[in-house]
């Protein structure tokens, strides 16, 4: 039965074995031993390691839970089933089913174990893809990784949960140019670079342990030694019962968006500089170190043309040999003097690959010169404006013979773009600091300041300059109280009105001359122009200047008095030059007192004595007396230096004085006098013996410029009249030698004088005198020989009476207060 | 009936035209005035006039060229200058062209006298 039996079971068509009821296999058929190709012995064999020959027919992943399975069927003691794949003689792995029923005795008690494993593979391979993805069908997990791994465009990798390589796509291979054999033999993180291993690491540790996705940026050694930026992500395999069963790890190349990072990263860092008002030496060393930690086994330097663009000065080379850079520095901008000179006059790249066969450059010797220096390659590329001006060059040196790949042209053309931002930007923060340095000198110089006030804001802004007047710190915020403090006590209600019109949205422009309190007590005159822009929204800002005229009203104020002193010599350098004349007119009445006295004396000691004739003697004595107190009383009145007075004044009497005064010089000079004075001339109101003066002065040059003329009769007409606009005009006309026309204008400047000993002060005291009565006094040269000498008086108001008015007349005084409006 | 000596006056000051004359027929000579140098000139009194009382300055023609122009007409008459304006470089010039005497006014009558006395000396 036992044989019997045997042979029945081998003759089977399955694969049978019993086991004992502590699961120990005590047979197996002969189908089952050919199946696996194991012996009997082989298979029932015990071995310590895998407990029983036949487990090593089992796979190794299946085998822990076909056995973990076994051992909860017999702990049941009732029928189960489990499922494993078995590997076949020929090595390959077929799934089984493995069913075991127990046999128990009357007692029910196992004796035995039957079991019979049943071919499923077809079953499964039918089955899986329902439910199991890829990785978990172990048959086809090879094929599908290839299929699909080997046409991404990546490194794709299966690991163990253990970290163990399974499978790599072909990419990889390629990649590090090891097999799957070498690369399984390789320690884990061995490819990556020592820098980013211990991260790589520790991050792929945490992932495996938290059954989290691994995400990281590496770089990972080629065949060839050369390290490339991978981003590698990987993620967790899972089986149906949620258990990580392998990692798919992906290593995509980012090498060359970690260089346009790093380059972007570098540019940005450039342009901070460049915005940050670094130097532009410092920038372009920063560009050059830059360039050279990018690419490497290079030199930079960048050279600029000179403001004249005529000869190269230095820009920038940091790790080039003093001694090379200075025997560039200097040459003319042309194509001999070496390549970046020849970069920038031509505004084109020059490369030069390999130097030791150069021939350009000779006349400047400047390939020996290089080569000395080790230097063999150059490239030098022009750096040009925006507007295409060039700027300078810049320059890649190598050791050795190179010629530049396209990408590294690519990278030449973004670094002279920045170096030539970073110049530009340079050379126009410069003109722009110079024209700023200008505008605060000039405002310094013109004692200006000017200001700015959006009055939808409220935004104010000073010039430095504006501060200095106004004696305010400009840390100290601008605030309407401040700015009024300053003003004038009667000038801040104006400032405030003005302030509040403009916010109300009139629009306020205004020219004025305030006055300016300062803490310490003192005032400045301050002219003032205010104007109103619209700003681009439309909405009201108003632009200032502010000129400190203080100085200019003080000695405008001394000027006035100087006048009024050299009004003053004036008249006493006339009394000195008149003495003869005054002497005269005295001496005229005194002659005939005296002879009329004399007469009178011997007409009384005749005998008879001739008293009627005493009697008109002595009558013609006293007249004779009272005219020489006449001419006394009118020279006092002429002399007397006194504060000017305000009075009605008849200009024809006042006329007549001075000519009577003047008749003996005028009879001296042989001149003759005519007198046109215009019967119905109304009064005006100034100072009498100011404009005596003023009239006596215009005679006695009118006197001067006749005195050198024999040839025509010295002829002089003085003539009052109204003129068109009802003014009082006065004019003196002579027959002497005039002035040219185009010194018109010169004849009233102080010290100005045609004459040998003119002092120049008369006219130009004259104009003082008649403009600060408000009048005007010009000279024209006659149609014939001669000039004309006139002034122009307002006539005086209606019921203007004698020291009523004007006060003491001050100089004219520049200071137009004016107030517009627009509408 | 004593023929009195003409003694013309020609000064363009009124107080000097009325004064003059009166003193110089308490003198004893005859006086003609006149306000300025073309009027004695057109005047029949030239020939007559034995001494010309001459002022200097006067508008239109001067003193000075009333001499220059008797001496043209070969009118030898013996001049006292008179003038208001005391200039002591005049005289000794006038004297030198052919002045008797030139007197600054106001001159008394003693000096007036002498003058005439040393005209009439001399003719």
């Amino acid at each position: 039965m036992e044989n019997e039996l045997s042979r029945v079971v081998d003759a089977l068509p399955g694969l049978v074995w019993t086991a004992l009821p502590d699961g120990r296999i005590d047979f197996l058929n002969q189908r089952w031993c050919e199946y696996s190709g194991l012996s009997v012995e082989e298979a029932l064999g015990v071995d310590e390691a895998y407990g029983g020959g036949w487990q090593t027919a089992i796979h190794p992943e299946d085998l822990p839970g076909l056995l973990e399975r076994w051992r909860s069927i017999l702990v049941s003691g009732e029928q189960g089933e489990m499922e494993a794949r078995l590997r076949r003689f020929d090595g390959e792995y077929r799934w089984f089913l493995f069913r075991a029923c127990p046999l128990v005795d009357t007692s029910g008690l196992v004796v035995k174990w039957c079991g019979i494993s049943t071919d499923v593979e077809d079953r499964r391979r039918a089955e899986e893809p329902l439910h199991a993805p890829w990785w978990l069908r172990s048959s086809e997990r090879e094929r599908h990784f290839r299929s699909i791994g080997d046409s991404i465009p990546a490194l794709g990798v299966l690991m163990t949960p253990a970290g163990e390589v399974e499978l790599v796509n072909r990419q990889v291979v390629e990649y590090f140019g090891a097999t799957l054999e070498e690369l399984k033999g390789r320690a884990v993180g061995d490819s990556f670079h020592p820098e980013d291993r211990p991260d790589v690491l520790a991050r792929w540790r945490a992932s495996v342990e938290a059954g989290h996705p691994y995400d990281i940026e590496s770089r990972l050694r080629r065949a060839d030694g050369v390290y490339r930026w991978f981003h590698t992500r990987g993620f967790p395999l899972r089986d149906t019962e949620g258990r990580i069963v392998l990692w798919y790890l992906l290593h995509t190349d980012i090498d060359d968006r970690k260089r346009a990072e790093a380059l972007l990263a570098g540019e940005k860092r450039l342009l901070d500089m460049v915005a940050g008002g670094h130097s532009v030496s410092e920038i372009l060393e920063a560009l050059c170190r830059f360039v050279e930690g990018t690419v490497s086994g290079c030199y930079c330097s960048v050279v600029l043309v000179d403001r004249s663009g005529t000869h190269l000065e230095h820009g920038a080379a940091p790790s080039l040999p003093a001694g090379f850079i200075n025997s560039i520095i200097g040459r003319p901008v042309n194509v001999d003097s070496g390549p970046c000179a020849m970069a920038a006059y031509l505004n084109k790249q020059v490369i030069a690959a390999d130097l030791t066969s150069e021939t350009r450059w000779g006349p400047y010797a400047w390939c020996p010169m290089a080569l000395a220096h080790g230097l063999q390659a150059c490239w030098s590329t022009p750096i040009s404006s925006t507007a295409g001006k060039v700027l300078g060059a810049f320059a890649i040196y190598y050791d050795q013979p190179r010629t530049p790949t396209t990408c590294e042209q690519r990278l030449i053309q973004q670094f002279t773009h920045i170096a030539s931002i970073a110049v530009e930007r340079a050379q126009s923060d410069a003109a722009l600091k110079r024209s700023e340095a200008f505008l605060a000198e000039a405002q310094r110089l013109s004692s200006t300041g000017s200001f700015s006030w959006r009055v939808a804001t409220g935004e104010v802004t000073w010039s430095g300059e504006l501060y200095r007047i106004f004696e305010l710190d400009e840390a100290v915020p601008l605030t309407k109280e401040l700015i009024s403090s300053r003003f004038d006590p009667e000038d801040a209600p104006f400032v405030r009105e003005m302030i509040e019109r403009a916010r109300d949205g009139d629009v306020v422009e205004f020219e004025r001359e305030f006055r300016l309190q300062m803490p310490n007590g003192s005032v400045k005159y301050v002219h003032t122009v205010a104007h109103a822009n619209r700003d681009q929204n439309g909405r009201p800002e108003y632009i200032g200047a502010v000129q400190d005229v203080t100085e200019r009203r003080l000695s405008e104020e001394a000027l006035g008095k100087v006048r009024s002193e050299l009004a003053h010599v004036a008249r006493i350098t006339s009394l000195g030059a008149l003495t003869a004349s005054i002497a005269h007119e005295v001496n005229q009445p005194l002659s005939g007192i005296i002879t009329n006295a004399s007469t009178c004396l011997r007409m009384l000691a005749a005998d008879p004595p001739n008293v009627e004739g005493a009697r008109e003697t002595a009558r013609r004595t006293i007249r004779d007396g009272n005219r020489a107190s006449d001419v006394i009383t009118r020279l006092r009145a002429l002399f007397a230096k006194k504060d000017t007075t305000t009075e009605s004044v008849d200009l024809n009497e006042a006329t007549r004085e001075v000519i009577a005064l003047s008749l003996s010089e005028l009879q001296r000079s042989r001149v003759i006098l005519r007198r046109e004075l215009a019967d119905d001339l109304p009064r005006v109101t100034g100072d009498r013996v100011q404009f005596q003066q003023v009239i006596l002065n215009l005679l006695r040059n009118a006197l001067d410029a006749m005195s050198g003329v024999y040839d025509r009769p010295r002829k002089l007409v003085i003539r009052t009249e109204r003129d068109e606009d009802d003014r009082v005009c006065l004019t003196v006309q002579d027959t002497g030698v005039g002035f040219e026309p185009q010194a018109a204008g010169r004849l009233f400047e102080a010290f100005y004088s045609t004459k040998s000993g003119g002092m120049g002060i008369g006219l130009s005291v004259s104009r003082s005198i008649i403009e600060s009565h408000h009048g005007r006094l010009w000279a024209a040269p006659n149609d014939g020989p001669g000039a004309t000498f006139s002034f122009s008086l307002p006539r005086a108001a209606k019921g203007v009476t004698d020291t009523h008015g004007l006060g003491v007349i001050r100089m004219p005084v520049t200071a137009a207060r004016r107030v517009m409006r627009n509408s | 009936m004593v023929i009195r000596s003409l003694v013309s006056v020609v000064d363009d000051d009124e107080s000097v035209r009325e004064s003059l004359p009166d003193l110089l027929r308490e003198f004893g000579f005859a006086v003609q005035v006149f306000s300025s140098a073309e009027e004695f000139l057109a005047s029949d009194c030239v020939c007559q006039t034995r001494c010309l009382i001459l002022d200097i300055a006067m508008p239109g023609m001067s003193g000075p060229d009333l001499q220059r122009e008797l001496t043209l007409r070969q009118k030898e008459i013996p001049i006292v200058f008179i003038t208001a304006h005391r200039d002591e470089t005049v005289r000794p010039r006038l004297l030198e062209q052919g002045a008797v005497e030139c007197l600054f006014k106001p001159f008394s009558d003693t000096a007036l006298r002498e003058a005439l006395n040393a005209v009439f000396r001399l003719s």
